[in-house]
């Protein structure tokens, strides 16, 4: 219920920030209360199995793969001294910088007949007919690698986090009770990791779920790809939001399940009394060769590989690179990366702090559920928006005699930040709420008591204490900003391209060789990004 | 209008329907006064201080600081405009600040009062001389502590609400800050809530202690009275300074055990003769003499330092504690008998 007299001003902005953010999620759900084309029943008896068991077999096999590098890496990371450790602790993370469908293209030109594979062995070896032996990374395997390597980084990030503040208490307590180092890892290291591990698997499946790039350049026929099928082949937007709606179950099912099967397990450990560091293990000889070699291995497949395959094209075929505007690109990009950032944190904060000094559970309820948003793939936040403002000028614009307002948010710079802003306010809303649940309640407290109002108490406190959040946050949305693809094709103003977009539409024409120095501008911008914040990725 | 410094008049407290205190009134005459409340945890006087600090509103009575409504059923003023400071039981100092910058929080509070009371001299008597440089997670919790109330005290507050200021300090310095505390809260007139769990500590910094039983307010008072004169049977139990056995009034001065014979002693409440009461018995009350005939069994011996206490068993199974000095020379062990001087004297005899 609602509590009348916790209503403030900040109550009520943290309030409409939330539904504004939870329409869509709204939308979707309407769509069961509206009819659909005949599409809808053509599809029942046609391709929507095939669209589901695509999407789990998807998943399951990203999920997997996600799960034993992103797992592996970080336990090698966290608990081993080898060469090289300390570079690799970093250098993993730059995984992040390359997006599925850029990974999607360097696998195919590496692999393709007459690909880059092809060269490298025609150039050592002379002329021969090493097409039939060169393996073909393309369907879902194709789709499975190119996700897994891109999106590992959520689960290394997380779990080697949860490592690093696992307690050395806690390992010695293993060997006191004459625990094997196998039986220390399965039995007590693996599972008080869980809850990371699994929290970076959750971003891991609503990310391939809501995939568009890479299964659209493979030809995959997933759930994602039939949304954009219903409603750009059929323009059945009803069924588009019901498909939408069956992925959001499917997440929510995964949650749910995971939850169960926790029961009332706890996994904190306590910060403070009690913890004590790990001390790492010093390899030598062959294990530390293999220890450097498996982190090696994925950091190449990762990073280098796609890296080295654009950078190659981009030497080889230098006229793509001459006739790229860089610095438009670049600038356009930026010029969203800033703008999403500004609205995107700044609202964050005001929600945050919102539902800190009212201590409203209905308003914590709605900006749980607001946030869910974050599963929605970005073509349904888009075609939503798009629905949402036509619906509201045609309406209530119209009936005001006012001029249209389509103009404004269709086809233009505000309509795509505010899209992004409803995709990515999870991560801003989370990133902040997290850093606000380091900082006790009391604290604010202390600082009412001291006389400080509650605005004060924001700049005087909160802000200082989570500046390094908001860098942290900022940088992680600038960085799926540079990489996102579907909203900004769908939402941008014409003749406004961004590095994905440029290298998108030169993927989707067969020009791969062209998408290559787009591609390897985006990467190294992500990569300036991520660098710069690598210390704190590692550590929060 | 009110005289009173602080008055508070029927307030129920209550965070949760668990933990509540009920018709709660009490009075604060003098700006100055220093007043403990004492309770077992979880009984709901940190939710008192709360709520004066203004953290927590209240339904029902109303709270008045120098004839100034400030929570009532209808009025409540926010915190930040009190001028309350309350110095919380747990380390809720700045994490991003250091220990000096945390301080000057408290000291940029009401700067041009008169209350004079310079940083330093806080962070010498609070032996915090070592740390102003270090971040809280750098410190240990009991450092936290003496932090957080260098800053509470340092803001000059109308009010000073301590939560168990020192339940983290090290014994070596509890006593000496104990003594300085008590000296600068008179000095500068800070009008002073503690709560704590320390009897002792209740009884040395307060001149008045409250003692909060099941729900409510069981007995206001000096702290002589509140030890010698428990008005209830669950004060007598919470302070755990004694025991109570049955016994018969015999005379105006007198009653009778069926195992420690005739007690002498001026009783504090008349009852008629003839009546069974029960009789608080306190550590101090009975006499250890070797040769005496009243021999009791020694069932454990506690070594406190400057005495023993003895547990002794009676004739019908009651359990008594006997203080003996410690430089007694003869020391009894367990199972051993040990004399109790007859008649037995009570300076003021307490029953229910």
């Amino acid at each position: 219920m609602i509590n009348y007299k916790k209503i403030n001003i900040w109550y009520l902005s943290s309030f409409l920030i939330s539904i504004i953010v939870a329409i869509p999620i709204v939308t979707v759900f309407t769509s069961f209360f509206e009819t659909t084309s005949n599409y809808s029943a053509i599809l029942k008896n046609t391709f929507l199995y095939e669209y589901i068991f695509n999407s789990i077999f998807l998943l399951l096999g990203v999920l997997i793969l996600t799960f034993f590098i992103g797992v592996g890496c970080a336990y090698v990371v966290s608990f081993y001294k080898f060469p090289g450790v300390n570079f690799f602790k970093w250098a993993l993370i730059l995984s992040f910088a390359i997006p599925a469908y850029i990974y999607a293209y360097s696998l195919t030109a590496f692999f393709e007949n007459f690909g880059t594979a092809f060269s490298i062995l025609k150039n050592i070896f002379g002329d021969g007919d090493y097409n039939s032996f060169i393996p073909k990374f393309d369907g879902m395997l194709g789709a499975i690698i190119s996700i897994s390597f891109s999106l590992f980084g959520y689960v290394y990030v997380l779990t080697r986090a949860s490592f690093h503040y696992q307690s050395q208490n806690l390992i010695e307590l293993g060997k006191n009770l004459g625990f094997s180092k196998r039986k220390s890892f399965f039995k007590i290291i693996l599972p008080s990791a869980r809850p990371a591990i699994v929290a970076g698997l959750s971003l891991v499946a609503m990310e391939t779920l809501s995939d568009f790039g890479s299964v659209s350049f493979f030809g995959l026929s997933t759930l994602t790809t039939g949304i954009y099928n219903a409603w750009i082949s059929f323009d059945d937007l009803t069924l588009a939001n019901r498909l939408a709606f069956y992925l959001l179950i499917f997440i929510l099912g995964l949650f749910v399940l995971e939850n169960f099967s926790r029961k009332k397990a706890q996994y904190h450990s306590p910060p403070k009394g009690g913890f004590k560091s790990k001390s790492l293990v010093l390899l030598r000889g062959k294990k530390s060769l293999l220890a450097f070699s498996f982190c090696f291995v994925v950091f190449f497949i990762s990073f280098l590989f796609p890296v080295l395959q654009m950078l190659y094209w981009t030497i080889i075929f230098p006229k793509h690179f001459i006739d790229l505007n860089v610095t438009e690109l670049f600038l356009n990009t930026m010029l969203l990366v800033f703008l999403s950032c500004c609205i995107l944190i700044f609202l964050a904060f005001i929600s945050n702090y919102g539902n800190r000094v009212s201590k409203s559970k209905f308003l914590e309820y709605l900006t749980t559920f607001s946030v869910s948003g974050y599963a929605i793939p970005g073509i349904i936040l888009a075609v939503a928006f798009i629905t949402f403002i036509s619906w509201f000028d045609n309406t209530v614009i119209s009936s005001f005699e006012m001029n249209s307002i389509k103009s404004i948010f269709i086809g233009s710079i505000l309509g795509l930040v505010c899209v992004y802003f409803i995709r990515f306010y999870s991560l801003a809303c989370n990133g902040i709420k997290s850093g606000y649940l380091k900082i006790n309640y009391s604290i604010d407290e202390s600082s009412y008591l001291l006389g400080y109002s509650k605005f004060k108490t924001f700049f005087k406190i909160h802000l200082p204490y989570l500046k390094n959040s908001i860098l942290l946050i900022s940088i992680l949305i600038a960085i799926e900003i540079i990489k996102e693809l579907p909203i900004t094709l769908i939402m941008r103003p014409f003749n406004f391209e961004t590095f994905a977009t440029t290298a998108y539409i030169f993927a989707s024409q067969d020009l791969l060789e062209a998408a290559a120095a787009p591609s390897l501008f985006l990467i190294l911008t992500s990569s300036v990004f991520i660098l710069v914040t690598s210390k704190y990725i590692i550590k929060d | 209008m009110s005289e009173n410094f602080l008055e508070i008049n029927n307030v129920t407290f209550a965070a949760s329907d668990k933990n509540k205190v009920s018709n709660v009134s009490l009075n604060i005459e003098n700006e100055g006064d220093v007043i403990c409340l004492l309770g077992p945890s979880g009984i709901g006087k940190t939710t008192i201080l709360r709520t004066i600090a203004g953290l927590e509103k209240i339904q029902a009575g109303k709270i008045v600081l120098k004839n100034k409504i400030i929570s009532s059923k209808d009025i409540h003023i926010e915190p930040e405009k009190r001028n309350i400071s309350l110095s919380f039981q747990d380390n809720c100092l700045f994490p991003h600040y250091n220990v000096i910058q945390n301080i000057e929080f408290g000291a940029a509070r009401n700067e041009k009062k008169k209350k004079n009371l310079s940083i330093e001299e806080v962070v010498k008597f609070l032996h915090l001389d070592h740390i102003v440089n270090k971040f809280p997670h750098e410190i240990s919790s009991g450092e936290a502590q003496r932090a957080s109330l260098a800053r509470s005290l340092l803001s000059k507050p109308d009010l000073l609400l301590l939560d168990e200021p020192l339940s983290n300090v090290d014994q070596s310095f509890k006593e000496e800050i104990q003594v300085k505390l008590k000296k600068i809260l008179s000095e500068l007139k800070i009008t002073t809530i503690i709560v704590t769990h320390d009897s002792y500590e209740a009884f040395y910094l307060g001149s008045k202690c409250g003692i909060i039983l099941n729900s409510q307010l069981r007995q206001y008072d000096d702290p002589y009275n509140v030890y010698h004169f428990p008005n209830s049977v669950e004060v007598v139990n919470f302070l755990n300074r004694g025991i109570l056995i049955p016994a018969k009034v015999t005379g105006e001065n007198s009653l009778e055990n069926e195992d420690l014979g005739t007690i002498k002693g001026n009783f504090i409440k008349r009852y008629p003769k003839g009546s069974h009461v029960q009789l608080l018995l306190q550590p101090e009350d009975l006499e250890h003499d070797d040769k005496s005939n009243l021999k009791l069994e020694v069932v454990d011996r506690k070594f406190r330092g400057t005495n023993f206490i003895y547990t002794l068993k009676t004739f019908s199974n009651l359990l008594i504690p006997v203080f003996v000095h410690s430089h007694h020379i003869h020391q009894h062990e367990v199972d051993e008998k040990f004399g109790i001087k007859r008649p037995i004297n009570i300076d003021h005899i307490v029953c229910f």
